[in-house]
């Protein structure tokens, strides 16, 4: 509720008065941070089912490496446990056990955290390099686009697969950030292209004129104007990003490119397959531990992006966080596709 | 409840309907269109008669339901809108069919063969990536006609509309004009040849001797091929020059029907008389025209009782409690109205257009000099100081882009949007840009402000050259000059961020001006700005988010970011043409009133000569009418309206809908050619010479100069002006009138 403002009285300062000295309080800042940036997107997120579903299942990942940063279970190593244990039979392995009797539990749970790092990495890097790739170009135009169209073209001509295997190769990357970003290499080319045709649309917006009428500079016009328009495109496309993240640094350790030291997910399926994961029903588990692990992670990011367009939505966040009804118009636009 | 008072007086609605409708075409009978499951009424009670070759003109503001009882005659309603009630079609052998119990194959030969629609916005009702000629193929094909048979009829049909045939038939939507989208749609639609034809704001997105030109072809083919048409429009005046009988939609009901002279020179509902009286027109002394206060009901909170009550200044404790029943007004002719206090309205409300007309020509006669010029000559002693902008031969140019090839073999086409004005504006001047689209108007706007680069010529802020600021070759900083210079956009919608508040929006412009002020005060700023345009509680709007505001909230908002900058001059460009009709009034006012206050001047772009004249006329300003890049005519609004002197803003005042009865039923338009000839290749000479009724040979081969006029404020570019000119002795060109009456040498 809003009655902070109608108390204030608006006698004392007029439009068109001086300027006073008196500062914005610190206080005051933080207080509107939290309403606006934290507070609002939480209520918008947590109000539908999907996005719900989608932040429980990313939570019990950020448990896991949790549990894996403050050392609350045990390392992975052979010989700790019957040899393929079937999972749910003894608790104290609760996913079972590989055929070199290592708990399976603490093998997913050991490299959760560099998988996270590498995912959040990965789409950071993608996503980032291609707002700005892409606003600059869309916003500036001219000789500044095409020469950034060009370098973005020639790097989506690359081949991305044989790039990735050569750079592991060369650089044999053991940390979760510098592999998220070499497996993200050439992600961005795409992105920005795409995020730069939905910014050609909004910088012949009114407003985008108006903010230029007025002086404003271009960044503030990109940070203020562009971007909040763009966001749940980019948000989206932050998650598929990660997405393949995932998906690629799988691959690349099942087929033993990338280089590792201990096990991860994708060493685990590698491993479960030569082992005849695919052919014993007693090590089908084996198998499936770590594939329900990547793929429930990529579901939960998943679930999670579709709720990211409602929160950048200003309809949605007005509605449920009971600011104040929208006026609903009515809009005369007929939709014409009723009939023919 | 609505129903019950309704019900009860439903007999005498249906005496009264048949009496005059003999043969009617459709029964619409206890219509409701509810979403919500029944809670929200997006139309209610619809009790209509349509007769069979009539003319019904509809009118509503947005929002007001007009769409919604488009759609419900096609049974069209978009889910999960709910359709109930009875709507008869009769056809032309004496069957009755209802509408409502049609089955989905019924439903797809009765839409278009029998009613067919046209919408508004040609652009979005044709496919891009398919040509003309293949929507009416389709169409036929999806119909099971003679494909061969039916493109005749289409020909016919395009012929009819003043349109090429096989130019036509052969071109993508795209390289077709507005105006010739629409009237193709309009050939499109009747294809088949349909009884009735339902239009809902077919003419909207196009300007306004278009839109007339469009309806005499409309008056036309219906006596041709015998239709029924209903129109659907907000714009109340447009439709009156059409129309047999009228209906005002207010608030998803009905609010009045009946013939068009009734409705228009003896209405009895408040809400009609004020709507008419609120609506800029030509002949109405100024003063008179008022706004409607407040806006209509959105779907959710309808008031009780009359809905129009709120707004009403009539209204008594009866209206709130009590619905008005929607029956006959002086026992009949088929004019109904739903109001308690039908003669208190009629008494009460004067209508004001027509009345003082005349008393208005004899001031103008009696005092020539003093008052229209006053404006002029007072600009005329500033012009001694530095004029606020100053433009000197500007002119704008768009080039194509070209392929390395092309640049050696073709000339580069070139669109010439402005092409050559030169024009001052003083301080505190007002100037309003009159013309069709495509003229060059937008484009002059935004030159004069700054935001678009002229190819030749120069453009000075207080003798400063405003390009020359910004590469800082001058004295003065190019902040400053931007500062001073606001814009204000057509589309309310898209004027302000979708994602920022509306403190966040205003916050902007204070950023540059008072940069180092507190939250509080910048508060309170934008608190005092807001609730002197009137949105009140200002505080509460300004948490809110753009779409939550309606179309004039939004343009008030985009007004008060433009003086938040306190600038020197604002370009309004089309700012109220999306406003709806009873706003427009209140917000022209309140720009007027804010001139003032803060010092601007004003650049007033439009399409409209009775905006434009409130506009001028109120503020003591200058109309320039445009006419494809050039300025082709200058001067008072009361010069200009009484006493035109180049054939084009004669156009332009023929073009202009008056509710003036007598003089409603418009004559042919004075012009050869509906459409603008395309810029890219504008004619030589005089550039109006390929429309204009009076054009002669001498107007092909020498181009006019504005020049002063000797007997009246202003400038003209017209041969005409001069009476020695080889104009007088040339022959008339093909189609221009030898020797038009009332255009005699001056």
């Amino acid at each position: 509720m809003v009655t902070e403002t109608d108390s204030s009285s608006p006698d004392d300062i007029d439009w068109r008065s001086e300027t006073s000295s008196a500062e914005m309080s610190q206080r005051d800042r933080l207080a509107e941070f939290y309403e606006q940036s934290i507070y609002e997107p939480a209520v918008v997120a947590w109000s539908d089912v999907r996005t719900r579903l989608g932040i429980v299942i990313l939570s019990v990942y950020l448990l896991m490496a949790l549990v894996e940063v403050l050392g609350l279970w045990r390392n992975p190593a052979p010989n700790q446990a019957p040899r393929l244990l079937a999972p749910f039979v003894n608790m104290q392995y609760p996913l079972g056990t590989t055929q070199s009797g290592v708990d399976l539990f603490a093998l997913i749970v050991d490299s959760t955290p560099f998988i996270l790092l590498m995912v959040l990495a990965g789409g950071v890097w993608a996503t980032s390099v291609a707002i700005v790739v892409g606003t600059i170009s869309g916003y500036k135009g001219g000789t500044v686009d095409t020469v950034i169209t060009s370098i973005s073209d020639f790097f989506m001509a690359i081949p991305g697969l044989p790039l990735i295997i050569i750079l592991a190769i060369a650089l044999s990357p053991e940390n979760p950030i510098l592999l998220g970003v070499i497996l993200t290499i050439n992600y961005w080319a795409g992105l920005g292209r795409s995020i730069r045709s939905q910014v050609l649309s909004i910088r012949e917006a009114s407003y985008v004129e108006a903010s230029r009428t007025m002086g404003t500079s271009t960044h503030r016009i990109i940070l203020k104007d562009v971007l909040p328009n763009i966001m749940p495109y980019v948000m989206v496309n932050f998650v598929l990003a990660a997405r393949y993240t995932i998906f690629a640094s799988v691959g690349l350790y099942f087929i033993g490119v990338l280089p590792y030291t201990g096990q991860n997910w994708g060493v685990t399926l590698n491993n479960a397959y030569n082992q005849g994961g695919l052919f014993t029903l007693e090590a089908l588990h084996w198998l499936l531990v770590p594939i329900v692990a990547i793929v429930g992670l990529a579901f939960g990011l998943i679930l999670v992006s579709q709720g990211m367009d409602r929160i950048f939505n200003p309809r949605v966040r007005t509605r449920l966080t009971g600011k104040s009804e929208s006026v609903e118009e009515e809009s005369d636009n007929e939709n014409t596709s009723a009939w023919v | 409840m609505a129903t019950n008072t309704d019900t009860n007086t439903s007999p005498t609605d249906d005496t009264a309907s048949k009496r005059v409708v003999d043969d009617p075409i459709l029964e619409i009978e206890d219509t409701n269109v509810t979403y919500s499951e029944g809670d929200t009424y997006v139309l209610e009670d619809v009790n209509v008669t349509i007769d069979r070759h009539e003319v019904l003109g509809i009118v509503g503001e947005s929002g007001s339901g007009k769409s919604m009882f488009a759609s419900a005659l096609l049974d069209a309603v978009p889910d999960p809108g709910l359709l109930t009630g009875k709507i008869h079609y009769n056809r032309k052998d004496g069957s009755t069919v209802d509408i409502l119990q049609m089955s989905d194959e019924e439903l797809r030969q009765f839409r278009w063969e029998e009613i067919s629609m046209v919408f508004q916005g040609a652009m979005s009702s044709f496919n891009p990536t398919m040509k003309v000629g293949s929507h009416f193929k389709e169409t036929l094909r999806t119909h099971d006609k003679n494909v061969s048979e039916g493109m005749e009829f289409a020909r016919e049909l395009l012929e009819n509309l003043y349109l090429e045939p096989e130019r036509v038939l052969d071109s993508y939507p795209h390289e077709l004009s507005g105006g010739m989208q629409q009237r193709a749609l309009i050939a499109l639609s009747m294809v088949l040849d349909p009884e009735v034809l339902v239009m809902d704001e077919p003419t909207a997105a196009l300007d306004l001797l278009m839109q007339r030109s469009i309806l005499q072809l409309l008056d036309n083919l219906q006596s041709e091929y015998d239709l029924t048409i209903i129109f659907i429009t907000h714009d109340l005046p447009l439709v009156a020059s059409l129309a047999d009988r009228m209906a005002i939609i207010y608030a998803f009901q009905f609010a009045e029907i009946g013939p068009r002279d009734e409705i228009i020179g003896n209405s009895a509902h408040p809400y009609t008389r004020e709507l008419l009286n609120s609506t800029p027109n030509l002949d109405a002394p100024l003063e008179d025209m008022q706004p409607i206060e407040g806006e209509g009901p959105a779907p959710v909170n309808v008031p009780s009782g009359c809905r129009y009550h709120p707004r009403c200044q009539l209204a008594t404790e009866k209206c709130r409690t009590d619905d008005p029943p929607f029956s006959p007004v002086d026992g009949g002719g088929g004019h109904r109205s739903a109001c308690h206090y039908r003669e208190e309205a009629r008494e009460e409300i004067p209508l004001n257009f027509g009345k003082t007309a005349e008393d208005f020509d004899q001031q103008l006669v009696s005092d020539p000099t003093d008052g229209p010029n006053a404006g002029s000559t007072a600009t005329l002693e500033t012009t001694s100081d530095t004029p606020l902008l100053s433009l000197d031969d500007v002119e704008v140019h768009f080039g194509e882009e070209q392929s390395l090839i092309e640049r050696f073999t073709q000339d580069p086409t070139v669109v010439r949007a402005v092409d050559g004005i030169s024009l001052d504006i003083e301080e505190q001047d007002l100037v309003c840009l009159l013309g069709e689209s495509g003229c060059g108007k937008t484009t002059l706007g935004k030159t004069m402000i700054g935001l678009q680069k002229p190819t030749g010529g120069s453009i000075e802020y207080r003798g400063h050259d405003i390009w020359e600021a910004k590469a800082g070759n001058t004295d003065i900083p190019y902040k400053e000059v931007r500062s001073a210079l606001q814009i204000i956009h057509q589309d309310p919608g898209s004027a302000l961020n979708p994602n920022r508040r509306i403190a966040d929006i205003l916050t902007e412009p204070l950023r540059h001006t008072h940069p180092n002020i507190g939250r509080a005060e910048r508060r309170d700023r934008m608190h005092s700005l807001l609730e002197r345009v009137g949105m009140t509680p200002a505080g509460d709007f300004l948490e809110r988010y753009p779409h939550q505001l309606s179309g004039g909230e939004k343009q008030r908002v985009a007004l008060a970011r433009a003086l938040l900058m306190d600038p020197d001059a604002i370009l309004a460009d089309e700012a109220i043409s999306a406003v709806d009709v009873s706003l427009r009034i209140g917000i022209m006012d309140l720009m007027l009133e804010l001139q003032a206050e803060f010092d601007t001047s004003f650049l007033f772009i439009s399409h409209d000569l009775s905006n434009a004249r409130y506009f001028a006329e109120h503020g003591d300003g200058r109309i320039a009418v445009m006419y494809l890049g050039e300025i082709v005519e200058i001067g008072s609004a009361e010069r200009l309206i009484h006493d035109p002197r180049h054939p084009y803003t004669e156009v332009l005042r023929w073009a202009t809908p008056n509710l003036d009865l007598d003089a409603m039923d418009a004559e042919d338009p004075p012009i050869r050619e509906i459409d603008v000839p395309d810029p890219v290749d504008p004619p030589s000479g005089c550039r109006f010479h390929t429309r204009c009724p009076v054009a002669r040979e001498a107007c092909r081969e020498e181009q006019p100069k504005l020049a002063e006029l000797d007997d009246g404020d202003g400038a003209a570019a017209c041969f005409r002006e001069d009476p020695n000119h080889a104009y007088w002795n040339s022959e008339p060109l093909d189609g221009a009138a030898e020797n038009p009456e009332g255009l005699e040498q001056h």
